[in-house]
């Protein structure tokens, strides 16, 4: 196994894909769980960087969407109080419980996704299937940054010109806008260089480009390709079979524990908990062969 | 996929399957299937309507101008979306699919979300956004004739666009929070929603009021100057 | 083998302007071609038809031959990867955001398949050293990695000629001899022909071996390059941008005609690499030709250094040093006076809080009504000292004084007001309104934006002007009106501070000049002190001088 990172992006997509849609659509608590305990250990070891302000927010999305469920949901039949002839009901204070925690993993989940799946990575998935959009997305990301630095130098000049006459909200919103007003022109017209270097280097002179990536598919990918798919494969057939089925209504019953569920569970903890492995493996061959820090 | 030889019927067509029958093929999901399966069977289906658009994109032709000016106006609004409170995504949106046309109306709006989203976070909700904006540019681009003469449509449009964004995006919100799709839910989800909702509309309607001229004479100049 | 042929070539743009007139030329394959002509001339129009995807709209006729075959039989696979096309601007030819990427772009739109796009791109990658910056993004490089990267992912589609439009006009100094260079070494090697146009032809003549000069869309000469050089030496509107050792070479051997013929009698069998025409073979283009010429003159005339020079300058029409005139006598004495326009007093600056300092203790005066230059090399902090002038980085320790005053007791917008005014690098940032004396100012060509720049920050009335790289792109013509626009302000009492690369413009205009190195001010002194001191930051004319004319 190597650093998840090393895998090809293909890859790397249908297992967030895959893991993200099992914590989704299992309806299954223990499923969620493993869920929701993997992602937390893999944002804290592969995003830390701003992971306190994104809790906080996940924290209030958590709230609310455990709160949504019992006021909208009345079915159920442990009626904890009620309000405006309404029932809340213990079986619906549960069912928003999981799924907020379940929204809670996913999101957690797509942040490590967005660590790991860089816009280069992104783009060779989308150019293998559509080259051209593939290539609008690498000149938008191309520009971005272009645009972000010319911004800054227009504001600049236009400063030293007396553009923010007065330091007022008004003179200032308008100084913002003729800066993307100068922004525009200064895109649109120059951008005609860059089209010019595109059609100088035989844009459009084919209708199928390629679209060149320096991924590879290697033989670990495969490997990789091939386990994830059994896996999560095994998974969808419980979840088809409604063999991982949890009701919470009328009353909540236990999670299924029959040897197909346990399997699934073991199977989904080994995927989702894949990441966070391979890290540690690496940290440990990274230490025998470059020795301690 | 079936060959139709009236190229006006194709157009109709083209522009009927994907954003008439995919939004009813969601609606017949979220009765048809049970537990959260609706949920994932629209983001299917808006992820298909997104692919099917681009295929069209793929097979046709693009200037390498066309090309760099959608990239710019797409900048554009990927840099806009940093504005604090009101965001010109929607609105430079529309310009570009009144200027330029539907199919870059879309283009500007679907790629703003994905570029956009690298820096405000991808996820399911990454092809919603994908959709609604598209959605917004096309529609902007079908219209743009009447659009472009009449100011007072023009701001109307930008306004149920604020509208047309917040409600596809709360059909995504209560499919996915929810067990259910209950029209209290998806209801209270509007209201909850109803701030921002008119936030996106009058923002909508503000950076019209201010960009669509100047944009607009911007791009025609350009479109004149290089022959597009 | 001919590579390109054009034959009475006419080109009327669809506003009706007659842009080219009975071109004729031809370039053999392994030769380099160098074009020039002012700005507005034609060159870039001429460039453009020969790539037939550029081709600008309007009426042509006449013939253009890619290896033997009509332009136009081309199929659309030849003409985009026979023939490449580098632009002016480093950073806007860029289309994708990894540099692999672009490398790759050119072969994508053939549709070539992944494995052969993957040699040719790592192939090319590893011909210009680029392996280090291989998986960056492009956005992050320097102009003159970009203009090389332009180059390579141009030539990795492999063509036969290459066509240059100003590739270096925005680069600095050392990136674009190194860019010359490369060239070079592509066409010696590859045999890859070259076409390039420029601006500053200092180290480009050299390089080349044939040379076509067109003024308003004529031909004024065309053939091997010390032949051309000879005959547009003494053109009008091609002299001054000639390389400093044909300069002098005319200014002391007068008649370039009389003496060629002389001396090619009596040959000492220096300064010759046999390829040129007897007789134009002692022209010399490059700073050392110049300087064995120099030497052999000397030795042959046996006159005094002193004679050489005195009669060098009285021919030469703005010869450096001495071009310094009472009226800038005038200027050092108001200098003088107490009150300094703008001082730096141990200004230390950086942009983040553990980043390196940019400026570390730069301490330098500018006195009312002088023009001071500030030199050095890219990364050494010139801008951020302008900007830092301008009040738009704040340094962290030290001061700055603007007429005395303190710059951080200017408040709010009173700095700006009638007193401290910025052109910048980039002078586009100056337009903010679509329409400049009714014309659309991305209409004008860039050295028409530069003067226009320059009267739109003038609108301010400034005391104190400021000026970042102003002669980037700039023809020898419009440095020209730049120079004798920036000598009026002067004289008005306008104090002037320029932040260059470029030596010569440095060294005709300015009355101080001050090196800065690593964030701090090396040496100051009166620009023809300054650039006689020098050694490698100087003029082409000290280079050739040094030591022969000049005891230093």
């Amino acid at each position: 196994m190597k650093p998840i990172e090393k895998y090809n992006p293909a890859v790397l997509f249908l297992y967030f894909l895959l893991l993200a849609s099992i914590a989704m659509f299992a309806t299954n608590p223990v499923m969620v769980g493993i869920a929701f305990a993997a992602m937390n250990l893999t944002a804290v070891s592969y995003t830390r960087d701003g992971l306190g302000r994104a809790y906080l927010f996940f924290f209030v999305i958590f709230i609310l969407t455990s709160l949504a469920n019992p006021i909208f949901s009345h079915n159920g039949v442990t009626v904890l109080l009620v309000v405006n002839d309404n029932p809340i009901t213990l079986e619906a204070v549960l069912y928003g419980v999981m799924t907020g925690i379940m929204i809670l993993s996913v999101l957690l989940l797509f942040r490590v996704f967005g660590t790991l799946m860089t816009s280069d990575r992104l783009l060779y998935i989308f150019g293998r299937a559509f080259p051209k959009l593939g290539l609008l997305l690498s000149m938008t990301l191309r520009f971005v940054p272009l645009f972000g630095r010319q911004r800054r130098k227009i504001e600049n000049t236009q400063r030293t010109l007396g553009l923010y006459k007065n330091e007022n909200a008004i003179d200032n919103i308008k100084g913002k806008l003729s800066v993307l007003s100068a922004m525009t022109t200064w895109g649109l017209e120059n951008g005609i260089v860059t089209a010019d270097s595109m059609s100088a280097r035989g844009y459009g002179i084919k209708r199928t480009r390629t679209s060149f990536s320096m991924f590879r598919f290697e033989r670990s990918d495969a490997v990789m390709l091939t386990l994830i798919i059994i896996s999560c494969g095994f998974i969808f057939l419980g979840i088809a079979m409604d063999r991982l089925k949890t009701d919470f209504y009328p009353r909540m019953q236990l999670p299924p524990f029959s040897l197909y569920a346990i399997m699934c569970y073991v199977i989904y903890a080994g995927l989702a908990f894949l990441p966070l492995a391979a890290k540690i493996r690496d940290r440990i061959i990274q230490r025998k062969v470059f020795g301690q820090e | 996929m079936v060959v139709i030889g009236n190229s006006a019927i194709r157009k109709i067509l083209r522009i009927l399957i994907p954003f008439f029958a995919v939004p009813a093929a969601v609606l017949a999901g979220v009765y048809v299937f049970e537990d959260k399966m609706y949920a994932y069977v629209s983001l299917l289906i808006t992820i298909l309507s997104v692919v099917l658009f681009i295929s069209g994109f793929e097979r046709r032709e693009t200037g390498s101008r066309r090309m760099v000016i959608v990239v710019v106006m797409t900048v554009l609004a990927v840099v806009g979306r940093f504005i604090p409170v009101i965001k010109p995504v929607a609105a430079i949106t529309v310009i570009a699919g009144v200027y330029l046309g539907g199919e870059s109306g879309f283009l500007v709006g679907a790629i703003t979300a994905v570029i956009s989203n690298f820096f405000w976070g991808q996820g399911p909700w990454t092809p919603f956004q994908m959709f609604s904006w598209g959605l917004i540019g096309l529609g902007a681009g079908i219209f743009g004739k009447y659009l472009k003469k009449n100011k007072p449509l023009l701001y109307a449009y930008g306004a149920i666009s604020g509208v047309l964004f917040s409600v596809i995006m709360d059909v995504w919100t209560v499919l996915w929070n929810n067990e259910d799709f209950s029209y209290d839910a998806y209801l209270a989800a509007i209201a909850s929603a109803a701030p921002m909702t008119v936030l996106y509309a009058i923002s909508n309607i503000i950076f019209l009021i201010l960009c669509f001229d100047t944009i607009g004479k911007k791009l025609d100049r350009i479109k004149t100057v290089y022959g597009i | 083998m001919e590579i390109i042929r054009v034959e009475d070539l006419n080109f009327k743009y669809a506003d009706g302007k007659q842009a080219l007139k009975n071109i004729n030329f031809s370039l053999e394959e392994g030769e380099m071609l160098c074009l020039c002509g002012p700005t507005g001339s034609g060159k870039s129009t001429l460039l453009r038809l020969l790539k037939r995807e550029l081709s600008p709209r309007g009426e042509k006729s006449g013939n253009i031959f890619i290896s033997g075959r009509r332009q136009d039989d081309l199929s659309d696979r030849e003409a985009a990867t026979d023939v490449g096309f580098v632009f002016q601007r480093p950073d806007m030819q860029i289309v994708t955001d990894k540099v692999w990427h672009e490398l790759a772009f050119g072969l994508e739109n053939l549709g070539v398949g992944q494995d052969e796009i993957r040699r040719r791109v790592c192939e090319i990658a590893g011909y210009f050293g680029m392996e280090s910056w291989f998986e960056r993004s492009t956005d992050s490089l320097s102009g003159g990695q970009k203009q090389l990267l332009n180059l390579a992912s141009v030539m990795v589609m492999q063509p036969k000629l290459l066509i240059l439009d100003e590739p270096v006009s925005q680069l600095d100094p050392i990136a674009a001899s190194d860019f010359i260079a490369t060239i070079g070494k592509l066409c010696r090697e590859f045999g890859i022909s070259i076409i390039a146009a420029e601006q500053r032809l200092e180290e480009l003549i050299p390089a080349s071996d044939k040379l076509l000069a067109i003024s308003d869309g004529e031909i004024a000469a065309f053939g091997e390059t010390r032949e051309c050089v000879g005959t547009l030496i003494s053109n009008e509107i091609f002299s001054s941008s000639m390389p400093a050792s044909a300069k002098i070479y005319m200014n002391l051997t007068g008649s370039y005609k009389e003496e060629s013929t002389e001396r090619g009698k009596e040959r000492t069998g220096a300064a010759s690499d046999g390829s040129a025409t007897a007789g134009f073979a002692e022209l010399p283009l490059s700073v050392g030709e110049g300087r064995r010429f120099l030497s052999e003159y000397i030795k042959k005339h046996e006159c005094a250094p002193e004679v050489v020079k005195a009669v060098d300058f009285a021919k030469a029409p703005e010869a450096p040093e001495d071009a310094k005139t009472s009226e800038h006598m005038k200027r050092s004495e108001l200098a003088k006076t107490p009150e300094d326009a703008l001082e730096f007093r141990e200004v230390y600056l950086k942009y983040e809080r553990n980043g390196r300092d940019i400026l570390r203790a730069l301490s330098f005066k500018v006195g009312k009504g002088e023009i001071f230059c500030i030199l050095g090399g890219n990364g050494a902090g010139k801008s951020t000292a302008v900007c830092a002038a301008a009040g738009l980085f704040k340094p962290y320790s030290g001061k700055i004084k603007v007429f005395g005053k303190d710059i951080r007791d200017y408040r709010g917008q009173e700095l700006y007001r009638s007193c401290v005014a910025m052109l910048p690098q980039d002078v586009q940032t100056v337009f903010v309104s679509d329409d400049y004396n009714g014309r659309h100012p991305y209409d004008l060509s860039g050295g028409e934006q530069q003067l226009a720049a320059l009267e739109i920050v003038l609108k301010t009335e400034p005391k104190l002007l400021l000026l970042d790289e102003p002669t980037k792109g700039l023809d020898a013509g419009l440095a020209q009106s730049l120079r004798k626009r920036l000598k009026e302000l002067a004289a008005g009492g306008v104090t002037i501070v320029i932040v260059s690369h470029d030596v010569e413009f440095a060294a005709s205009t300015a009355d101080r000049c001050a090196f800065l190195f690593n964030g701090e001010v090396v040496s100051v002194s009166d620009a023809g002190e300054f650039f006689t001191g020098n050694y490698f930051y100087t003029t082409a004319y000290n280079r050739i001088t040094r030591g022969i004319l000049k005891k230093f």
